[in-house]
């Protein structure tokens, strides 16, 4: 019946605690319950206080200090089944902050191709040409040995410069960065001149761009503008 | 009978939460019915011993007077609770590697899937548009309910039992009760095993067939009586439906009033509880079998047909 | 730090102030004042003794100001452990000894708000990844699943956990019956119980639209075309079009934001599911604990009343609850 089912386990740590009330201070928190029909324990066995008979009346624990319960020997604390028990929680939690920071990582992701084709060598004069500023942020610029391709972004802080082929310079709305008409910086906040993206010819001679490779000049590098895929020699 | 069928129903992913029910219901239930009849043995052998009854301390659990009466929430309850999260964290993370949430095909408006059943939870007011039509089914019915069990403390005017598990001291409340618990249970448990393709009924173990013939025709009671015009339709299906209230009331009264301690606490519930008690009992829990028994077995949809809407 | 005693009868210069009593002390004997203290630091006793004091960790101030009470089983430690605790202080000091007992509550409310706090959880990171929009829906849950590390097992935590808080809630529910905990005082907080599951049922079936697939579209189709017959306010219910209702301005029609189940209704069940619903959820549960201690606790177990001890209707019908 019930009886078999009495928690020994919260008796004995009842116990431990009650042991430790011997001789503690009184506390002084209010008790939401109140006493029932049931007859009030008897007077605590060791009354040792005179104020503890009024606190018990309300069935404190501590109003039941001293003999609280049976007189077993309460248990030591289980020191290796707590570390178990933190361990095998610290860890799973760890383990799930884990989860939680790879969480906002996806393996894949969805953006437009950053190489594309834009026509052929012959196609574009001497100059700046702003044919796929709009379409792919970058522009075409030929001189007497090379043509190439300037990443139509600020070395500032990203914006997108316009070219004023009155001023014969790149300008930059933002903060006021000037370029010359090759992208190199020379007035403004622009620290560096603005990066040239990798250029090739493909089979049919068609100009292949990828602005996912960049070529830096950073300041006081000699820089990779020279490098072979930064340029195609015309 | 067709245990790949059963399996295949069982152990579609959405409806294991239904099957789990099926199991832990019945086990909670045992559990506090188990503490239920310990109680009510103590209350006999109380009521039988009255020197008894003043001293003892009223559960049956044990207690010593010198046992504190409350203990502490940090650590006692605080652990335990420590212990319940965890439990049902390994539970959830054991179920969501286990099995995967369902994701049909993308929505298609101009095809619909066959069977295409609501969520476990709403299986059973599905289940009652069968029955009903679905202005009752949908709204009146799912209202009532839950008025019915907002209503339910108020019109309990037995004062025993609170705080204690018990069957003897608290048998209308508690029969009340577990009738609409388990009926509603009954309608999801038919609404995921039973209904098959077609909302056609399958018992378990039949094969679910996407082209089975129904030949049945269903009819309403005035017509069977030969009453073919308004507004005697309406006239009779109220006289009906008055008949009906009639009669359940009355059976509901003779059962909540069966013993003497039953009418003892009849005595003390006021006229407005026990009306309220005996709408709710009636429309909500005596309504809905008999209009599911009628309809399975003699085939009848409606009771009373009006201009305006049908019952 | 006590203040240091001046070697000179002269104020500090803490606060930049020098008042001069005798003639204005050098700048170089200030330092040498200064490095005086500082050899003094550094003698080994003073250094040794503040790794003794580092040894004991809730000892030190950072621990003190987090933890404002002392982690000791002593009853006042334990009592203001929780009471002084934001996280802790739901709970009284105490409780009656046999309410910790699992078969007694079975817990089922504390295990339903603790399903509530992960499905917040696993549902706001869910949302980073999800746009509520048609087309994109599906295909986010699809990705989710494939193309995000640990989204499959996060989408099926949050599946599985709304499962079981529904059962966890109809599981209590059948308990407080059980035990009677319904009963005055504890009317008030069944009635706000039962608007707390139909709003659980809310939003399971909310969230059950996002997905956007047959599942959920039909679903939600059934679930708006019964509101259609809402007498009344329904265009196809009793009463409706006499009351002037349409396919265009019923109850379904405010649901969906439209008249068929599209863009709209999609974005719409995603606000109810995620802000909406929880919110208004939120406010009811902090009124469902607060009506919990108001009312006197758990309500049991409490000792067993006799029949015979039944007192005549109109006094005080229920006995106070015992510890």
């Amino acid at each position: 019946m019930m009886d078999g089912i009495v928690e020994t386990s919260s008796m004995d740590t009842v116990q431990d605690a009650n042991q430790k009330v011997e001789g503690e201070e009184k506390q002084k928190v209010t008790q939401t319950a109140e006493k029932a029909t049931p007859p009030a324990p008897k007077a605590p066995a060791s009354a040792d206080k005179p104020k503890a008979a009024a606190k018990a009346a309300v069935g404190s624990s501590a109003g039941a200090k001293g003999k609280t319960v049976e007189s077993t020997p309460p248990d030591p604390v289980n020191k290796m089944r707590r570390t178990i028990i933190w361990t095998a929680v610290g860890g799973f939690l760890a383990t799930c902050f884990m989860m939680f920071l790879r969480f906002f990582l996806p393996r894949t992701i969805f953006e437009p191709s950053t190489i594309f084709r834009v026509g052929y060598a012959s196609d574009f004069g001497f100059g700046v040409d702003t044919k796929f500023q709009q379409q792919y942020r970058i522009w075409v610029v030929r001189n007497a040995e090379r043509l190439f391709v300037i990443y139509a972004r600020c070395t500032h802080l990203g914006c997108t410069p316009d070219w004023k082929p009155g001023e014969n310079k790149f300008k930059c709305p933002c903060h006021g960065s000037g370029y010359t008409n090759e992208g190199i910086n020379f007035e403004g906040p622009a620290p560096r001149p603005m990066d040239r993206a990798h250029i090739e010819l493909d089979p049919t001679g068609q100009i292949v761009v990828n602005t996912a490779k960049l070529y830096e000049w950073p300041k006081g590098d000699k820089g990779h503008f020279d490098e072979p895929g930064a340029f195609i020699s015309v | 009978m067709d245990w790949a069928q059963l399996w295949t129903i069982v152990s579609a992913p959405d409806n294991v939460p239904i099957v789990a029910m099926l199991f832990l219901v019945p086990f909670f239930m045992w559990m506090g019915l188990r503490q239920a009849r310990a109680n009510d043995r103590l209350a006999e052998q109380l009521e039988g011993d009255p020197t008894l009854a003043k001293t003892h301390h009223r559960k049956t659990w044990p207690w010593k007077p010198h046992w504190s009466r409350e203990l502490h929430v940090w650590p006692y309850l605080l652990r335990i609770e420590f212990l319940a999260v965890l439990i049902v964290t390994v539970i959830l993370f054991v179920w969501s590697i286990t099995l995967n949430a369902p994701l049909e095909e993308p929505a298609n408006p101009n095809l619909t899937m066959n069977p295409s059943k609501a969520p476990w939870y709403f299986l059973g007011l599905q289940e009652m548009l069968v029955y009903f039509d679905p202005w009752i089914a949908g709204v009146v019915m799912p209202s009532l309910m839950l008025v019915g069990l907002m209503a339910f403390p108020y019109v309990d005017s037995n004062p025993l039992g609170v705080g204690y598990y018990t069957w003897k001291q608290r048998k209308v409340a508690i029969g009340a009760f577990l009738w609409g618990f388990i009926m509603w249970i009954a309608l999801i448990f038919i609404g995921t095993f039973i209904r098959g393709p077609g909302w056609v009924w399958f018992w378990p173990g039949q094969t679910w067939d996407h082209n089975v013939q129904l030949y049945e025709i269903n009819r309403d009671l005035p017509d069977i009586f030969g009453i073919t015009s308004q507004p005697w339709k309406g006239i009779f299906g109220l006289l009906v439906v008055g008949a009906f209230y009639l009669i359940a009331g009355l059976a509901i009264h003779i059962v909540v009033t069966w013993s003497k301690f039953e009418k003892k606490i009849f005595e003390r519930t006021t006229l407005l509880q026990y009306s309220v008690f005996q709408f709710f009992a009636i429309t909500v829990l005596v309504s809905m079998p008999v209009k599911l028994l009628i309809r399975q077995l003699f085939r009848i949809k409606y009771v009373m047909v009006t201009p305006w809407f049908n019952i | 730090m006590e203040p240091e005693k001046p070697d000179k009868p002269e104020v500090r210069t803490g606060a930049g102030v020098t008042v001069a009593e005798e003639a204005a002390p050098s700048v170089k004997e200030n330092i040498k004042a200064e490095l005086d203290l500082l050899k003094k630091k550094a003698a080994k006793e003073s250094v040794l003794q503040e790794i003794e004091e580092l040894k004991d960790p809730t000892k030190s101030q950072i621990y003190k100001s987090m933890f404002r009470v002392k982690h000791e089983p002593t009853p006042r430690s334990r009592s203001l452990g929780v009471l002084t605790n934001v996280f802790l202080h739901l709970h009284p000091a105490k409780i009656n000894r046999d309410a910790v007992r699992f078969s007694y509550t079975w817990g089922m409310g504390g295990i339903t708000f603790y399903l509530f706090i992960v499905l917040t959880f696993t549902g706001i990171l869910l949302m980073f990844y999800y746009h509520p929009s048609k087309g994109q829906a599906f295909q986010d849950i699809i990705y989710l699943e494939n193309d995000v590390p640990f989204g499959k097992l996060l989408r099926n935590m949050h599946r599985w956990g709304a499962h079981l808080m529904v059962i966890t809630t109809w599981l209590h529910m059948l308990r407080v019956v059980l035990t009677g905990s319904y009963k005055t005082p504890r009317e008030f907080n069944w009635s706000v119980g039962v608007v707390l599951l139909v709003l659980t049922l809310l939003l399971s079936f909310t969230g059950y639209l996002l997905p956007d697939d047959q599942l959920g579209f039909w679903a939600v189709t059934v679930g708006t075309n019964m509101a259609r017959a809402t007498p009344g306010l329904g265009a196809e219910g009793p009463f409706g079009p006499q009351m002037g209702m349409s396919l265009y301005n019923d109850v379904r029609f405010a649901l969906l934001g439209g008249s068929i189940v599209d863009a709209n209704a999609l974005l719409r069940s995603y606000i109810w599911h995620c802000i909406a619903i929880p919110t208004i959820v939120s406010v009811l549960l902090a009124v469902h604990f607060w009506r919990v201690r108001k009312d006197g606790g758990i309500s049991g177990p409490a000792p067993i009343q006799l029949e015979s001890e039944m007192r005549a209707p109109g006094a005080r019908a229920v006995k106070k609850q015992v510890g």
